[in-house]
C-alpha cells in the first residue's frame, strides 16, 4: 500500500512541489535570512548532535531508513531524528526553513525539486569527500542528475528502476510462450497471451504517469539517450519524427484492443494499482502489467506473490534496433544551507554514498540502489536483484524519467498536457502526428513559462 | 467642527463630546470586521482586477490578452461551456424537483421525515458527496451501485452470450461480418467446414467440452455439410494454428447457420465436441456463419464517468445535495399560502392540476425566484464536486471555471495572469445577483 | 440569496420548515366516498414515490457506509451491497487502521483547530458589526452596509491569489490562522447580513428605554441584544461552523502538510481512487460524523442556518 503510494505519489509530490514552489517565489519568499548555520563541533567525533533528516517515507520504508541511520548512528556517535515530510516535500522544507527549524539534510524524490531548491539557494554543494565517494561508487549520469550548474548537490540514494515488465509465469506458459526480447517479440507473444484467453497487457491508464512510463521506455530505445535527453530539456519539438515513430510503435500495443484487458476505454478507467491487482490480484484478468521495480513490492506486500515464482518481471525490450532501455528516477540526498548541523549532515551523506548503507536497506528490501559498488547479493531476493543489475549494468545510458523533467504543467498534472494527451492517445492512437503536434503546442507553452 | 463650536459653548460641547464618543464607541464595533472584509475581500477584488491585465510572471503589461485567450484556450473555453451546462441546467432541474417533492409531500404523514432525509446530503461536504458518487458511478456493475442498477434491468430483458470473448485470427478459417464471423470459403453439400476461435479463458470454457479432433475429421454425406466449431489454442501452447489439434476442446453450445444467397436455409447449435451438422441440403454454394449472438459482449452498464457522461454525472450528485434545500424553502413558502384561494378552487371543480398549475405556481413565484438565484449563484462557484469526482482522463471534459480557475494559477500551470481573469469573469457573472441583492434590500429597508 | 423575506427572522418563522403543516385529515373529512377513494388510490401512488426517493437518497449514503467497512479485497470483488447478505465481511478495521494513522488524526485536528475559532470570531465580530450597523449612528453607515450586502456572492476564487500573496509576505501562508482568517473574512458578509437584519427588528423602545436607564452600548449589547438574538446567532454558528467543516477549497491552498484539515488529507488520498477505498470511505465516514451529529442535534437550527445562509 504505502509503496503503491509512494509510486504513484512521486509524480503527485512534484505537482504540489511545484505549485508550492511557484506560490513561494510569487509569494517573495520570506525564507532566507535568519538562522545561520550553527558551529559544528569537532569533525571526527559527532556525539551529542542530531542529524535531523526529513523524507516522504513512512510505514515500512521509513523502518528500514531508519535502519540505514540507526548504522550510521553507530558509526559516528550523532542522533537521527527521521521526520516525514509529507507528500509536499517543497512546502515542508520551505515552511521549516521559514520557521527556522530546517532539516539537516533532506531526502528529496524528483531531480526538478533538486534543482529548485538549488536555485532558490537552500542547498549546500557536497563535500568533497562525498563527491569523490560518489563518482567512485555510481555511474556518471547518476552525479549529473544531482548536479545543477556546476556544483554537485543531490546524492541518489535510492532508485527506481521504471523498465520492468511484470508477468504472471503461469499466464504466459499457458500459451505456451517465453518473455519476449524484443518490442516486436513483445507483440507477438502478447498476441498468443490473448489468444490463449487471457487479455495480455493491464494498463493504468487513469494514472497518466503510467503512460508517460510506457512512451519513455519506447522512445529512449528507440531514439537513443542523446534524442531523450534534448527531448527532455526541450531542446527538440515533439513534432520531430522520432516521437511521431516512437507514438506509432507504442500504438501498435495500444490500438490493438485484443491486447489489453478490457481494450482502451477499459485502460483508461484503470488506475495503477487496480492494473496490478489484475495480473497479481486473487483473481487474475490479465496477463503482464508494464511498470516499475515497485510493482514487485505490491504484488508480494499486497497479493502474497513469491518474487521470482508467481510473479516476474523482464527488462523492458529493446525497440527496433536500439538497445534495451532503463528508464529510472530516485530519491536524492540534499543537505540544507539552514540546517543546525550541516556539517553532521555532511557525514551522513557521506556515509550514504557508501555501498554499506545502500546494503543495509537493500537487505530489508524495497529498495534499489543506483550504487554499482553494492554487492548484487545484498538484495534478499533474485528478482530485485536482477533488476537492481539492469540498472547498475545500464551504467551512462540510464535515463531520468522524462516527465519528472519537465514543468509540472505539462509533465506532472492530472487532467492536462502530457498526461491527458497519451491518455487521449490510448483512447485513439489512430493519429499520432496529430497527437505529437498536441503534444508540442502543450509543451510550447508548458516550457515557456517555466 | 470649529464652527460648530461658535454659538452656545456651554451648551454644545457635551453634545459634542457625546458624538464623538459614540462614534468611537461604532467604530469599535464595526473595524474589526470593516479591516478584515477591507483587506481580505475588497482589496483582492481589485488586486485580481488588476493583476488579470498582467502575464504569467507578473511583470508584463499584456492588456486584456488574458481575456481574449481565455476564449482561445480550448481547455477554458470548455470550462465556460460546462459551466454554461452546470447554470442553465442544475438550477431548473432543482426548483422544478424541488417544487414537485415540496407538493407532493404536502400529502403524506411522513413528510417531516422525508424532508430530513433529502435535506441530510446538505450536512455533507461535497469532498464526502464526492467520494460517495466516485463509489455510486463506478462502472464495474459489480462494483458501483448505480450500473449494478441499470445492467439488472438491461439483463431482465435480454439473454446473454456464450463466447462474449471469442474472436478469430484474422482470416484464417473465419471472417468477420459485423459483430458475427462467417466461413472463410463458400462451401457445399458434402464439405466438411471447421471453424477456429480463440481468445476464450479458460474459466469460460463449458465444463462438458470435449477435444474436436475425431468430428473434424469425420466427412459430410451427400447432402449434409458438417464440421466443428473449436477453440483453436492448445493449452500451454504447441498447436498449429489453423488445425484442429489433439487438446484442442470443441465449443459447445454455438448457434451456426448456413446461409444461401443471403438468406439463413437451416441452423443448428454445437454439440459437446464442437460438432455441427446441416442435412438435407439442396445442392449449391452456402455460407456457414456463426452470428453476432454468440457474441454479444455482456452489457456492462453506462459509462458515467466517461468523457461524454461525466458533466450530467457530477450534476447528479449536485442534486442529491441540493434537492432537499430546494424542497424545504418551496415547502415552506407553500405552507405560507392561503388556504381560502386553493379552498375555492378546489369548490369551483378544478382538478389538482390545475390548481398547481394556474394557482400554486404563481403564487408561490416569488420563493420559486429566490430558491432559483441562490441556486445559479451557488452553481456557478462548484468546484470541489468537480474538482473530486471526475477521474483523471476526464477532469479537462469536465471542468468548470472554479476549476479550471484553479488548474490555471495553481494545478501545474501557474499563469496566475489568466488565473485572476478567470476570478474576475466568475466574479463578473455574480455581479447580476449582487445588484439583485442589493435592490432586494433597499426594497425591503423602504 | 434567501433574501430579506426569509433571511431576516429566521427564528420567527414558526415552527422549523421541516415540519409538516397539519392539515391532511380535516380535508379528508369533507371528500365523498367516490373522491375519497380516488384520492387514496393517488395518495398511494404518491406514498409509493415518495418512498422510492427517499430510498435513492439514502442510498450512496449507505453505499459508503457499508463500502467503509470492508477490506479492499472484498470492495474491489464486489459492490457493497453483497455484504447485506454476508455481513461476515464487516468489520471496524478500517477504521482502526485509519485512526492509527497519524496524518488522518492530525488532520482531523486540525479541522476541529480551523472550524472552531472561525465560528466564533465570525459570530463576535459579525454581531459587533451587525449592532453597530442596526443602532449606532456613525458617517456612511448605510452605504457601507449596502457593499457588504453587495459582498455576499463574492466568489472565493478571487480571494485566493491575492490573499496567499499577501499571507506570504506576513508569514501566515499555510498555517492553520491563515485558513481562519480567510474563512473569517468570507464568513463575514453574509453573517453581518443576517444578524444587523436580525437586530433591527428588536422595537426601539426596547433600546431608547435601556438608554435612558443609562446602560452603555456595551452593555445593552451584551446584555439585551445578544440574549434575544440567541436563535439568529445559533443558526449562524451552526451554518458557520459546518461551512468550514467541511471546505476543501481555501484548506487546499491555504494550509500546508502540516496543517492540513481532514478533507485535504482524504483529497490527497483520492489519487489512486480504486484502491484506496479502505482509506478514503471510512475516511469519508469520519468526516461526515460531525455534521451528522450537528445535523441530528440541531435540526431546526440547522435547516435555518442553510437555507438563510444559502447566499454563499
Amino acid at each position: 500500500m504505502r509503496r503503491t503510494r509512494r509510486s504513484g505519489t512521486a509524480k503527485a509530490t512534484r505537482i504540489s512541489a511545484a505549485v508550492a514552489g511557484s506560490m513561494a517565489l510569487a509569494l517573495g519568499a520570506t525564507a532566507c535570512g535568519g538562522e545561520s548555520p550553527g558551529p559544528a563541533s569537532g569533525d571526527g567525533e559527532l556525539s551529542g548532535q542530531t542529524v535531523t533528516v526529513s523524507a516522504v517515507w513512512t510505514g515500512v520504508e521509513a523502518k528500514n531508513f531508519q535502519k540505514v541511520l540507526d548504522a550510521f548512528s553507530e558509526e559516528t556517535g550523532a542522533k537521527t531524528q527521521l521526520v516525514a515530510s509529507g507528500d509536499n516535500v517543497s512546502t515542508f522544507v520551505g515552511s521549516k526553513i521559514e520557521g527556522g527549524q530546517a532539516p539537516d539534510v533532506a531526502m528529496v524524490p524528483q531531480v526538478g525539486v533538486v534543482q529548485q531548491f538549488a536555485q532558490k539557494g537552500w542547498l549546500v554543494p557536497l563535500s568533497s569527500k562525498a563527491e569523490m565517494e560518489t563518482t567512485r561508487n555510481f555511474a556518471g549520469v547518476w552525479k549529473n542528475y544531482g548536479t545543477v550548474g556546476t556544483k554537485f548537490y543531490g546524492l541518489y540514494f535510492k532508485a527506481a528502476n521504471k523498465s520492468t515488465v511484470w508477468y504472471s509465469p503461469d499466464a504466459l506458459d499457458q500459451a505456451g510462450v517465453k518473455p519476449p526480447k524484443t518490442y516486436a517479440e513483445m507483440l507477438k507473444t502478447a498476441g498468443t497471451v490473448s489468444d490463449s484467453g487471457t487479455p495480455a497487457f493491464a494498463v493504468g491508464g487513469e494514472d497518466g504517469w503510467t503512460l508517460t512510463d510506457w512512451f519513455e521506455n519506447v522512445y529512449l530505445s528507440q531514439a537513443g539517450p542523446g534524442k531523450y535527453d534534448k527531448l527532455a530539456s526541450h531542446d527538440m519539438p515533439w513534432t520531430d519524427k522520432s516521437v511521431v515513430e516512437a507514438l506509432e510503435t507504442l500504438g501498435e500495443l495500444f490500438g490493438d484492443k485484443d491486447l489489453l484487458y478490457n481494450g482502451s476505454a477499459g485502460a483508461l478507467r484503470t488506475d495503477f494499482p487496480t492494473s496490478v491487482e489484475q495480473v497479481f490480484g486473487p483473481e487474475p484478468k490479465a496477463a503482464m502489467v508494464y511498470e516499475g521495480d515497485f510493482v514487485g513490492g505490491i504484488a508480494k506486500d499486497q497479493f502474497d506473490r513469491t518474487l521470482g515464482e508467481d510473479a516476474k518481471f523482464f527488462p523492458f525490450p529493446a525497440v527496433g534496433k536500439g538497445d534495451a532501455p532503463v528508464v529510472s528516477g530516485g530519491d536524492a540526498a540534499v543537505v540544507l544551507k539552514d540546517g543546525k548541523n550541516q556539517k553532521a549532515g555532511m557525514k551522513l551523506l557521506e556515509y550514504l554514498a557508501t555501498p554499506e548503507a545502500a546494503a543495509i536497506w537493500a537487505e530489508a528490501g524495497g529498495f534499489l540502489s543506483p550504487n554499482k559498488e553494492l554487492d548484487l547479493e545484498s538484495y534478499s531476493d533474485e528478482t530485485t536483484q536482477a533488476a537492481a543489475k539492469e540498472l547498475v549494468d545500464a551504467g551512462d545510458t540510464v535515463r531520468f524519467d522524462l516527465s519528472d523533467q519537465a514543468p509540472a504543467s505539462f509533465g506532472g498534472t492530472k487532467g492536462t498536457g502530457l498526461w491527458k494527451l497519451l491518455q487521449d492517445f490510448l483512447g485513439d492512437s489512430s493519429d499520432p502526428k496529430a497527437t505529437a503536434a498536441k503534444i508540442e503546442a502543450a509543451a510550447k507553452k508548458a516550457y515557456s513559462k517555466s | 467642527m470649529s464652527s460648530v463650536e461658535a454659538p452656545a459653548r456651554g451648551a454644545v460641547t457635551p453634545r459634542l463630546r457625546a458624538q464623538r464618543r459614540k462614534r468611537l464607541v461604532a467604530a469599535v464595533f464595526v473595524l474589526p470586521a470593516l479591516l478584515l472584509l477591507g483587506a481580505l475581500v475588497l482589496y483582492p477584488v481589485i488586486f485580481s482586477v488588476g493583476r488579470s491585465f498582467f502575464d504569467a510572471s507578473g511583470d508584463t503589461f499584456v492588456g486584456a490578452d488574458n481575456y481574449t485567450e481565455m476564449f482561445r484556450d480550448p481547455a477554458t473555453l470548455k470550462a465556460i461551456r460546462n459551466s454554461t451546462i452546470w447554470v442553465v441546467v442544475a438550477p431548473v432541474l432543482l426548483t422544478g424537483l424541488g417544487l414537485v417533492l415540496a407538493v407532493l409531500t404536502e400529502k403524506i404523514r411522513w413528510a417531516t421525515a422525508f424532508k430530513l432525509v433529502l435535506f441530510l446530503p446538505m450536512a455533507v461536504s461535497f469532498l464526502a458527496a464526492g467520494i460517495i458518487f466516485r463509489l455510486a458511478y463506478e462502472q464495474d456493475p459489480e462494483r458501483g451501485v448505480i450500473n449494478a442498477a441499470v445492467v439488472g434491468v438491461h439483463d431482465s430483458f435480454s439473454e446473454s452470450s456464450p463466447y462474449p470473448n471469442a474472436r478469430s485470427r484474422d482470416g484464417e478459417t473465419l471472417v468477420k461480418d459485423g459483430e458475427g464471423y462467417r466461413g472463410k470459403d463458400a462451401a457445399g453439400p458434402g464439405d466438411t467446414v471447421n471453424l477456429g476461435f480463440v481468445g476464450v479463458p479458460p474459466g469460460e470454457m463449458p465444463g462438458e467440452a470435449k477435444p474436436a479432433a475425431d468430428a473434424a475429421k469425420s466427412t459430410a454425406g451427400q447432402d449434409e455439410l458438417r464440421g466443428v466449431v473449436w477453440l483453436d489454442f492448445t493449452p500451454g501452447g504447441g498447436g498449429t494454428a489453423g488445425e484442429v489439434d489433439a487438446k484442442e476442446n470443441g465449443m459447445p453450445g454455438m448457434k451456426v447457420s448456413a446461409v444461401r444467397d443471403g438468406e439463413t436455409v437451416a441452423s443448428t447449435t454445437t454439440g459437446d465436441d464442437g460438432a455441427y451438422s446441416f442435412s438435407g441440403l439442396d445442392p449449391g454454394s452456402y455460407t456457414v456463419e456463426v452470428p453476432a449472438s454468440n457474441f454479444a459482449a455482456p452489457y456492462q452498464g453506462v459509462s458515467w464517468l466517461g468523457p461524454a457522461l461525466i458533466t450530467p454525472a457530477i450534476i447528479g450528485a449536485y442534486l442529491w445535495i441540493w434537492t432537499g434545500f430546494a424542497m424545504v424553502l418551496i415547502a415552506a413558502g407553500l405552507a405560507a399560502l392561503p388556504r381560502e384561494t386553493l379552498e375555492a378552487a378546489r369548490m369551483d371543480g378544478a382538478n389538482e392540476f390545475q390548481i398547481f398549475r394556474k394557482i400554486t405556481v404563481p403564487l408561490l413565484a416569488p420563493v420559486l425566484t429566490v430558491v432559483f438565484v441562490t441556486l445559479v449563484i451557488n452553481v456557478m462557484k462548484v468546484f470541489d464536486l468537480v474538482y473530486i469526482i471526475a477521474p483523471g482522463p476526464v477532469q479537462e471534459d469536465a471542468n468548470v471555471l472554479a476549476t479550471q480557475m484553479w488548474l490555471v494559477s495553481f494545478g501545474g500551470g501557474n499563469d496566475q495572469g489568466l488565473g485572476s481573469a478567470l476570478a474576475v469573469l466568475l466574479l463578473a457573472l455574480v455581479v447580476p445577483a449582487m445588484i439583485f441583492n442589493i435592490r432586494r434590500f433597499r426594497r425591503s429597508e423602504s | 440569496m434567501s433574501a430579506p423575506g426569509t433571511t431576516t427572522r429566521p427564528a420567527e418563522d414558526g415552527p422549523a420548515p421541516v415540519s409538516t403543516p397539519a392539515r391532511s385529515t380535516s380535508e379528508k373529512a369533507r371528500k365523498g366516498p367516490v373522491d375519497w377513494l380516488t384520492k387514496r388510490l393517488g395518495n398511494g401512488l404518491v406514498q409509493v414515490s415518495l418512498l422510492l426517493v427517499g430510498l435513492i437518497w439514502i442510498t450512496p449514503l449507505a453505499g459508503l457506509f457499508f463500502s467503509s467497512m470492508r477490506d479492499d479485497k472484498d470492495n474491489s470483488a464486489s459492490g457493497w451491497w453483497t455484504s447485506l447478505v454476508r455481513p461476515d465481511q464487516l468489520s471496524f478495521e478500517n477504521y482502526s487502521t485509519l485512526l492509527e494513522n497519524s496524518g488522518i488524526t492530525t488532520a482531523f485536528w486540525n479541522t476541529v483547530m480551523i472550524s472552531v475559532p472561525t465560528t466564533v470570531l465570525v459570530v463576535v465580530i459579525s454581531a459587533l458589526a451587525g449592532y453597530a450597523f442596526a443602532w449606532l449612528e456613525f458617517p456612511g453607515r448605510d452605504a457601507i452596509f449596502l457593499i457588504v450586502v453587495g459582498l455576499l456572492v463574492v466568489p472565493i476564487q478571487i480571494g485566493l491569489l491575492p490573499v496567499a500573496k499577501l499571507f506570504g509576505e506576513i508569514g501566515l501562508f499555510g498555517t492553520i490562522p491563515g485558513v481562519v482568517l480567510f474563512h473569517v473574512a468570507y464568513g463575514l458578509p453574509f453573517a453581518v447580513f443576517l444578524l444587523r437584519n436580525y437586530f433591527a427588528q428588536i422595537p426601539r423602545e426596547m433600546l431608547e428605554a435601556a438608554r435612558m436607564d443609562g446602560g452603555s452600548e456595551w452593555r445593552i449589547f451584551v446584555q439585551l441584544v445578544l440574549p434575544l438574538a440567541r436563535p439568529a446567532i445559533a443558526s449562524l454558528g451552526i451554518f458557520q461552523f459546518l461551512w468550514v467543516w467541511n471546505d476543501m477549497l481555501v484548506a487546499l491552498l491555504f494550509a500546508d502538510s502540516s496543517a492540513q484539515p481532514l478533507t485535504v488529507a482524504l483529497q490527497q488520498e483520492m489519487r489512486q481512487f480504486g484502491s484506496n477505498i479502505s482509506v478514503l470511505a471510512p475516511g469519508a465516514f469520519l468526516s461526515l460524523i460531525v455534521p451528522l451529529i450537528v445535523f441530528f442535534a440541531f435540526q431546526k437550527h440547522f435547516v435555518q442556518g442553510v437555507m438563510a445562509g444559502s447566499v454563499k
